[in-house]
Formats: C-alpha cells, sequence, structure tokens
C-alpha cells in the first residue's frame, strides 16, 4: 500500500522535476529521434524477463532508500542533509531506469499488438480462400450429376437383342472388332442397323399399298360383271317358269319362301327352318308358309335402329312444343307402349292337319323389342260344327293352348328383362295385351330356338336351332294330341247338353245296360262360381283348380234326388283327368264332408279314372266318368238303408245285383261294377 | 308330361284318402297309419315333436304299400306290427321298419267259406297275456282267434248275423265283447269260443236311432262298463246287470270310442273329437282338420310322447299334445 501510494506520488515528482528534462529534449530533437528508433531497436535485444528483474531491484533500491531518508529525517539531525541529498540523487537515477523500463514495456505492447493483429489478417484471407474453393467443388460435383442424369433419346428406340443384331447385320455396320470392346460404339452400330432396318420396311409398306390398291380394282371390274350377269340369269329363270310348272315342281315357289326367309328376324327363322324340316322329314301334314310385307321387313333393316329412335323422339318433341298440353304426356306414353309391343311386319304359320282333315291353323309373331314370340290360333274343321253353348271356351284361341305343357299359361312374358321395360311405359303385365298380340307360351319361344334361364345371370338371349330341334317333335305331338281331345270334347259336349251321355260300344262292359239315372243339365261356369261352391273347398285347396282351367256345371237326376258335379278340366285333358265334386240333394244335402259314400263315389271317378279312358287315347274319358257317375247314383239311391219306422214303399227299390249291401268301417256301398256277371262289389 | 300326371295323381289320391287305423310302435316314437290305399306310413312322433320339428318331420318316415286292400285294422306287440285288410293279416318287424326295410314277416289268412268275396278284417285285438289275437273277419259274420306263437287260428266265434265292426277284450274276465252290422254286441268266452250274451242295443228305445240304422261301430270297456255306439247312439252300459246306464248325448254315429282315465274319447262323423264325462256331459268338444274321424290313438307307452291321435277321412292325422289342443298335423305325402 505504501509502495502504491509512493507510485502515485512518483508522477508528480517527475513532473515538478520534469522541466528541465523536457527542455533537454526540445534541445536535442534530431539525438531524440535517433535515439527514439535505437530505442526501439534496443526492445529487441534486451530481454523482457532480465528487464522485469531490473524493475523489481530498482523498486526495491527505491524503497530502501526512502526508508533510509525517512529514517535519517526522523532523527532530525542537521547535518544529515547531503546524506539526504546524496540520496535524493541516487533515488533520482532509479526513476530515470523505471522511465525507462516504462517506455520500453510500451513499446513491447505495441509491437505485440502489430504481430496479432497481422497474424489475424492472414488467418482471414485464408478462410476466404478456403469457402471459395469449397463453392466451386460443389459447383461441379452439381455439374457432373447432370451430365451423370442426361437422356439420350436413343434410349426409347426399341432395338433388336444383342446377338440378333451381331448375327443379322452385315460387318460394316457391327465393326465387331470396335464394338465388342466398347459399348458406346456399340450401341451406336446398333441404333444404325435400327435405321437401316427401318428404312426397308418402310420402303415394303409402300409396295403392300400399291399391290392392295390394285387387287381393288380388280374386284371391281369383277362386281361390275358379276351384276352384269343378274339380269341374264333372271330371264333365264322367268323362261324357265313354264316348264316347272308342266314339271310339278315347286322349286320357284320353294325359292321365293327361302327368299322371304331372309328377312325373317333370327328365332321366326330358327322357327321356319326347323318347322319345314320336320315337316319335310316326318310329317307330311304340316305345312310352313311365310305372311307378312317384306318391304316393311326390307325397310326395317335399312336404317340403323337410332335413327328411327331419333325420328319418333323428334316427332315427340315437336307434338311437346307444338301442344304443350298435358294429354301429350298420355299420348307419348302410348306411343311408347305401341312401340314396345310391335310385331315384326313378318309372321310364320303352320298348317297342322290331322286325319279327319281338321286343321289348327298356328301364326306365329315376333315382338322386336321385348325379344318374344308369340302365337295365335285359329280351328277350321272338315264339317260344320254346331256350336254347343258349353263348348265355348274349348275352340277359343285363349284357351285351346293353354298348359300345353305344365304350368304354361301365355299371359306372362317368359322373358325377364321385360318387366323393365314394362315399367318404364307404364304397362303392368302383359296379359292385357295378349289377345290383340298372341299369346307367349314358353313352348314357343323354345320352338324359336329362345331360351331364358331364371336360374342364371343373363347373357344376350340367341336364337338356338338346337333348343328348337329338340323341342319340335313333342310340341307338334302335343299340339295334335290337344287339338283332337279338344274336338273330341265339343263333339261330346253338344250331346250332353241334350242329356245324353255318349257312351261307346268300346265302353259297353264298363257300365250295366240298366241305368235310371240321368243327365240333365250341362253347362259352362265360370272360375268365379265354381271357387263359391261349398264343395269344391277340397279341391281348392288341393291346388288341382286354378283359374285357367276350364269349369262345368253337370246335374244328374232320378227321382227326387239330385245330384250337382261341379267338374274342372284340366287344359291337360284327358291324359290329366277332369276332378267332380259332388253335392246330393235328396233328404237333405250330402256332400263328401258329411257322407264318406259321397266321397266314395268321387273317388270313383276321380281317383279310379285309368279303368274309363277307353280306347286310346281315351278321349271317351268325360263321358264315361259321366256316365259312371249315373251307375253309383243308382247304386247309393238303392242301397241306401229303409228307414223302418217311415211308412210307404221305398222310393227306390233294389234293382241291382249286390254281394253286400255295406262294407267296412266306413259301411261303403258296392259301386263297383262286375262284367260280365253284372253284380256290384265293394272296390 | 309323365311326373306332372303322376302328381295330379297323388294329389287325387290324396284328396280321397281315409286313414282307418293306428298303432304306435313298442317304443313309442313311432306311429303307423293305414289308409284306404292299402298303404301304411310310419310317422316318428320324436321328431314330430321335438323343438326343432320342420315341415319335413310331419311328413311320414318311411311308407309301403302293404295290402292291395284297404288297412282296416293295426296292431302292435312288443316286436311286430300286425295289419289287416281284405281277408289276410300281415306282420312286419318294427326293427326293419324304423330301418326302412319293408319286408313282411308273415302273412296269414282266416280259412273261408265262400269263395265269391274275400271278407274284410274290421278290427284286431291283441291280448298281450296269453298272447292270442282275436280278429273280426267281415264278411263271413265271424270273430276268430289266432295263437300267435303257432299262429294258427283256434277259435271261430259264430253268431252274428251281419259282418262284425268292432272287438273289445275283457282281459280278467277272458271275454271278447264284439260288436256288429246286425246291432247287436255279443260277450264269448275266449278259453271256451262259446257267445255268453246278447245284447239287442238298437231295441232299447233309449239307444235306438233308426234313422241311423242299427250298427254297432264302436266299443269299449273297462272292467264292467261298456260304452258303445254307431247307429244307436253312444250308450254307457252296466255289464253285470246289462242295463243301459245312460245315454251319451251325442246325435252323430260314433266310430271310435276310447276310455281315458274318468273320460270317454269320441269321434265319428264331423269334425271333432269329443270328450265325455261319464255322467253324461260333454266336457269340451275339441275341432280337428279330418271330416270324420275313423280312428283315435292314444300313445300310453312313450312317456315323453304322450299324445292323442285323430285321423279319419283326410291325408292328415291331428296330434293333440294335451288332450285339449291340436298341436299339428301328420300328413301322407
Amino acid at each position: 500500500m505504501s509502495s502504491d501510494s509512493s507510485k502515485k506520488r512518483k508522477p508528480k515528482v517527475i513532473r515538478t522535476d520534469g522541466g528541465p528534462q523536457e527542455g533537454k529534449r526540445g534541445k536535442a530533437d534530431a539525438d531524440q529521434d535517433a535515439r527514439y528508433y535505437s530505442e526501439e531497436g534496443e526492445v529487441d535485444l534486451r530481454d523482457p524477463i532480465k528487464d522485469y528483474e531490473l524493475y523489481k531491484e530498482t523498486c526495491q533500491e527505491l524503497q530502501r532508500l526512502m526508508a533510509e531518508i525517512q529514517e535519517l529525517k526522523s532523527k532530525g539531525v542537521k547535518d544529515n542533509a547531503s546524506e539526504i541529498d546524496e540520496r535524493r540523487i541516487q533515488s533520482c537515477v532509479h526513476f530515470m531506469t523505471l522511465k525507462k523500463l516504462n517506455r520500453l514495456a510500451h513499446i513491447r505492447l505495441k509491437k505485440g499488438r502489430d504481430q496479432t493483429h497481422e497474424a489475424k489478417q492472414k488467418v482471414d484471407a485464408y478462410h476466404l480462400q478456403l469457402q471459395n474453393l469449397l463453392y466451386e467443388v460443389m459447383h461441379l460435383q452439381k455439374e457432373i450429376t447432370k451430365c451423370l442424369e442426361f437422356k439420350s433419346k436413343h434410349e426409347e428406340i426399341e432395338l433388336v437383342s444383342l446377338e440378333e443384331f451381331y448375327r443379322e447385320a452385315p460387318p460394316e455396320i457391327s465393326r465387331p472388332a470396335i464394338t465388342l470392346a466398347e459399348p458406346h460404339q456399340q450401341t451406336l452400330a446398333r441404333l444404325d442397323w435400327e435405321l437401316e432396318q427401318r428404312k426397308r420396311l418402310a420402303e415394303k409398306y409402300k409396295e403392300c399399298l400399291a399391290n392392295k390398291e390394285k387387287i381393288l380394282k380388280e374386284i371391281e371390274v369383277k362386281k361390275e360383271y358379276l351384276s352384269s350377269l343378274q339380269p341374264r340369269l333372271n330371264s333365264i329363270m322367268q323362261a324357265s317358269l313354264p316348264v316347272q310348272e308342266y314339271l310339278f315342281m315347286p322349286f320357284d315357289q320353294a325359292h321365293k319362301q327361302y327368299e322371304i326367309a331372309r328377312h325373317l328376324p333370327p328365332p321366326l327363322y330358327v322357327l321356319f327352318v326347323q318347322a319345314s324340316a320336320y315337316g319335310q322329314a316326318c310329317d307330311k301334314k304340316l305345312v310352313v308358309a311365310i305372311e307378312g310385307s317384306v318391304e316393311e321387313a326390307k325397310a326395317l333393316y335399312k336404317p340403323p335402329e337410332d335413327s328411327q329412335d331419333d325420328e319418333s323422339d323428334s316427332d315427340a318433341e315437336e307434338e311437346q312444343t307444338t301442344k304443350r298440353r298435358r294429354p301429350t304426356l298420355g299420348v307419348q306414353l302410348d306411343d311408347k307402349r305401341k312401340e314396345m309391343l310391335k310385331r315384326h311386319p313378318l309372321s310364320v304359320t303352320v298348317d297342322l292337319k290331322c286325319k279327319d282333315e281338321n286343321v289348327l291353323h298356328l301364326t306365329f309373331y315376333y315382338l322386336m323389342n321385348l325379344n318374344v314370340m308369340t302365337v295365335k290360333t285359329k280351328v277350321t274343321t272338315a264339317v260344320e260344327l254346331t256350336t254347343p253353348i258349353s263348348a265355348g271356351d274349348l275352340l277359343s284361341p285363349d284357351s285351346l293352348l293353354s298348359c300345353l305343357y305344365p304350368g304354361d299359361h301365355g299371359k306372362k312374358t317368359p322373358n325377364p328383362a321385360n318387366q323393365f321395360q314394362f315399367d318404364k311405359v307404364g304397362i303392368v303385365t302383359l296379359s292385357d295385351y295378349v289377345t290383340e298380340l298372341g299369346h307367349p307360351y314358353v313352348w314357343v319361344q323354345k320352338l324359336g330356338g329362345l331360351h331364358f334361364p331364371k336360374d342364371q345371370p343373363q347373357h344376350m338371349v340367341t336364337a338356338d336351332n338346337s333348343l328348337s330341334a329338340s323341342h319340335m317333335e313333342m310340341t307338334v305331338k302335343l299340339l295334335r294330341t290337344r287339338l283332337q281331345s279338344r274336338l273330341a270334347l265339343h263333339k261330346q259336349f253338344a250331346s250332353l247338353e241334350h242329356g245324353v251321355v255318349p257312351v261307346s260300344s268300346e265302353c259297353q262292359h264298363l257300365f250295366p245296360s240298366k241305368i235310371v239315372s240321368r243327365l240333365v243339365k250341362w253347362a259352362a261356369i265360370p272360375y268365379e262360381d265354381y271357387a263359391e261352391l261349398p264343395y269344391t273347398r277340397d279341391v281348392l285347396e288341393a291346388g288341382l283348380a286354378e283359374d285357367t282351367h276350364l269349369y262345368y256345371m253337370a246335374l244328374i237326376e232320378r227321382g227326387t234326388a239330385k245330384l250337382q258335379a261341379a267338374v274342372v278340366l284340366n287344359p291337360g285333358y284327358s291324359t290329366l283327368p277332369p276332378i267332380f265334386s259332388l253335392c246330393l240333394n235328396w233328404k237333405g244335402e250330402r256332400t263328401s264332408s258329411n257322407d264318406d259314400n259321397i266321397r266314395a263315389m268321387e273317388s270313383e271317378v276321380n281317383v279310379s279314372y285309368k279303368e274309363l279312358w277307353g280306347p286310346k287315347p281315351g278321349y271317351q274319358l268325360l263321358t264315361n266318368q259321366l256316365q259312371r257317375l249315373c251307375m253309383v247314383l243308382d247304386v247309393y239311391l238303392e242301397t241306401e238303408s229303409h228307414d223302418t219306422s217311415v211308412e210307404g214303399p221305398k222310393e227306390f227299390p233294389q234293382e241291382k245285383m249286390c254281394l253286400r249291401l255295406v262294407r267296412g268301417p266306413t259301411r261303403m256301398k258296392p259301386f263297383k261294377f262286375n262284367y260280365p256277371q253284372g253284380f256290384f262289389s265293394h272296390r | 308330361m309323365a311326373p306332372a300326371e303322376q302328381a295330379v295323381r297323388r294329389s287325387l289320391e290324396l284328396l280321397h284318402m281315409s286313414v282307418f287305423s293306428q298303432s304306435v310302435s313298442p317304443c313309442g316314437r313311432y306311429l303307423a297309419a293305414g289308409n284306404n290305399y292299402g298303404e301304411i306310413a310310419i310317422f316318428s312322433l320324436s321328431a314330430a315333436l321335438s323343438s326343432e320339428a320342420k315341415e319335413e318331420s310331419k311328413k311320414p318316415v318311411v311308407s309301403f304299400t302293404a295290402h292291395d286292400g284297404p288297412v282296416y285294422a293295426l296292431v302292435s306287440t312288443d316286436r311286430q306290427l300286425l295289419s289287416a285288410s281284405d281277408g289276410e293279416i300281415k306282420a312286419w318287424n318294427w326293427a326293419e321298419i324304423v330301418k326302412k326295410g319293408c319286408k313282411e314277416a308273415w302273412s296269414r289268412r282266416p280259412p273261408l267259406r265262400s269263395s265269391l268275396e274275400v271278407p274284410e278284417i274290421n278290427s284286431l285285438q291283441l291280448n298281450t297275456k296269453v298272447g292270442q289275437l282275436a280278429g273280426a273277419a267281415g264278411g263271413d259274420c265271424a270273430v276268430r282267434v289266432m295263437d300267435l306263437e303257432s299262429g294258427a287260428f283256434t277259435h271261430e266265434l259264430r253268431g252274428h248275423r251281419d259282418y262284425v265292426h268292432c272287438l273289445a277284450l275283457r282281459d280278467q274276465l277272458h271275454q271278447c265283447l264284439s260288436g256288429g252290422e246286425d246291432g247287436t254286441v255279443r260277450l264269448w268266452d275266449l278259453r271256451t269260443g262259446a257267445q255268453v250274451q246278447v245284447i239287442e242295443v238298437h231295441k232299447y228305445e233309449e239307444c235306438s236311432r233308426p234313422q241311423n240304422g242299427k250298427w254297432i261301430r264302436c266299443l269299449a270297456t273297462d272292467s264292467d262298463w261298456m260304452v258303445c255306439g254307431g247307429g244307436p247312439a253312444l250308450t254307457l252300459w252296466h255289464l253285470r246287470s246289462v242295463t243301459p246306464h245312460h245315454r251319451l248325448p251325442r246325435c252323430r254315429p260314433q266310430q271310435h270310442v276310447l276310455f281315458y282315465q274318468d273320460l270317454l274319447l269320441a269321434g265319428g262323423q264331423g269334425p271333432a273329437v269329443h270328450h265325455l264325462q261319464l255322467s253324461g256331459e260333454v266336457k269340451a268338444r275339441i275341432p280337428c282338420t279330418p271330416r270324420a274321424v275313423l280312428s283315435l290313438c292314444l300313445n300310453e307307452r312313450s312317456p315323453e310322447h304322450k299324445v292323442l291321435t285323430a285321423a279319419g277321412s283326410s291325408p292328415k292325422i291331428d296330434v293333440f299334445t294335451n288332450l285339449g289342443y291340436r298341436a299339428f298335423s301328420l300328413a301322407f305325402a
């Protein structure tokens, strides 16, 4: 602390003492300069550590001197002044040394700073250089990747394989010596070869075009020649006609038919071909022909279908724009319906002749937009038939062919796709249009080769010849059987209406000679009436009476007893038997539900019908059933147990010979007739 | 066309089918039913009564043509099913029937007097104690007793003046009752074959119904009591005193009657099974499918399948799980 304070004081001392010193410096300025420089040079020569030692020594010396001066002064001896002065001088010298050392230190510091600065500048320059170099490296790397990613156009060209190239290319192009070693050269060579080949092919293409042109011209010429032949041939044909007629060879007619047949739609064509083939091969009484306007059919195929649609659409649009009234919508819908139900202008007629010259005319139509076929029927008989009232439905086109195959009523469209088409134009079912269009029976579709499977997904339905062929024979047979059975029924009905049950001589053995019960009424009834009868419930519940069947009511009488019989005539008659439901009005109403014997009478005609078929094919079944009904009614009435409590004779005396009157738990009556003994027994 | 024709033919047969007889198998799980076409159908009661019964389980498990004529009577021994038709009795092994092999085990024809007509066998009753089978033949007015062991006809009970409809047994007294078309109920001693008693039911004023005839169609006995009916009204009789106890209030001819506990179950013309109390009141009238009930059968051989079945002039056989309620119908197919 004391040294510090002394140090602070020192500069003051120096300043006070500095006056003469400065004056010295001013005197010798040039010397001073030289000395300054030399002092700078001196710095390098001197050792800073030694200087530091020197500094320390000087300071110690100064301290010692100061302490001596103080000691002397405190003694207060006057003569000590010289000693103090001497010591003052000594300390001044020391101060000089200190100043010198201070200067040196300053110079050294400055020098050190300069050196540091210099070094720092150098480092900065190096750093900048490094940055530049790094940037350059990056740029170069980018360039390299760019080069690497470059795509040449030749890569898109498909080249022949390497082996093929060396095999086929001439050596002047392939130059195997060079290219095998160098892939670049190889690729170039391959490209050259490709170019060469393409040039060749282009040439070839041109050649072919020219050739084609030439052939087309030739064809043109030949066509012209052929068309010039047509009139000449025609004239020859014309000339040959009288000869054909003379020789009874209707080639021309057949030819014309085939000519027309070309315009038939595919299903009708299939039908036409198959039916005429069947007719020629197996059935001479089957006549096939085509009817309708060929021109219309031709016109149908000339314009494409869309244009027709467009026309009708535009028509409708016009109508809308001109009228703009509510009813136009209905008219439009009507038109659309008509369009949808449109028939092909051509139709195929098939005439089936039976042995007795009765003919069944079938006319087949094709509904173009629905892709289904329909049939209309007509019967012409050899002899004029007196039409009995009850036979009204027998030969009507509506029912004649119903259920030719089981369940085929011909009321619904067999094509499932049609329903969607109907929905569009608001047709509920096809059955409303059947009388006009004809019936779309399933067998008709099959004859036309159309098959609509229900359980498989639909593809486009096309006319199939084999399907038509496989169904032709069976169907023709069924048609003929149906016609004959209907005609037989027709004849029988006429006499039934007069109360006569016709029994042919072949069937006489089925019945006793004397039958008292008589048929008094035979009439057709509608299905609704039949369904309302109380005693037909069982038949209805068994599903044996459908509204497509025919229904009749027979009334058999004997004395006061009246037997009503409701009859269901299955369209499949006579393979499927008519079914009788009975109701006896005699001493109360007796039906199968309250009298087991009535039930047994029903079963006599309904279940045991096989004995009643008569001569094949069994067309007398119905009349025989009716006759048996008369017979069993006789038995029923005659064997009814007589109530002993009632006075008077029996109404029906027993005339039939019976082994036993009743039998079994249900006390059945003997309904079975035994020929030739002529007695009745139990079944 | 053939399948369609066959289908129509079968549905016509079903329409006119009558089921005359029923019998439960010894195990109590099967019901045999015979119809007027000579077919016997076996129904599985256990399948039809099970909780997961379907429509198919109500159809016959197996059905076969047993006779040319109608199957009028069926009865089950502990091994065999016996069926009776026109003049013959056939036996079928239950074990084979259940396995669907339907071959007859044996067949017997009772000796006949006339050759002109084969008489039917209207009723079969089984006397299990002595192994005898009593059969009521129709045409020749006789009741025949057959020894099941030897297959020989041991007795011929003659006396009826018309064919015999029905039989009932009184095991304790070795007696047999028969009712016939001639309007009599006759009691026979089975040991000697002698006629014990004749009851001319139609001559009693309380029973007589001349408008229906005098034939006796149904008989049932329970110790000293007998119930009989048919043309005459259904009447409860006391056998020891041979007096009609009282007339049961049913107006139409009865076909089958059963004692059940203190009830009488009766079926006949009209689509219903009647429950009658012995005192004479109608306890219940349960409607059923057949228009006329020809046969009632109470399955007491298997407690879990204890049902009443009613068959008649219909291909359907009604099943009553408890007596008062028709659960469902088995049907011929």
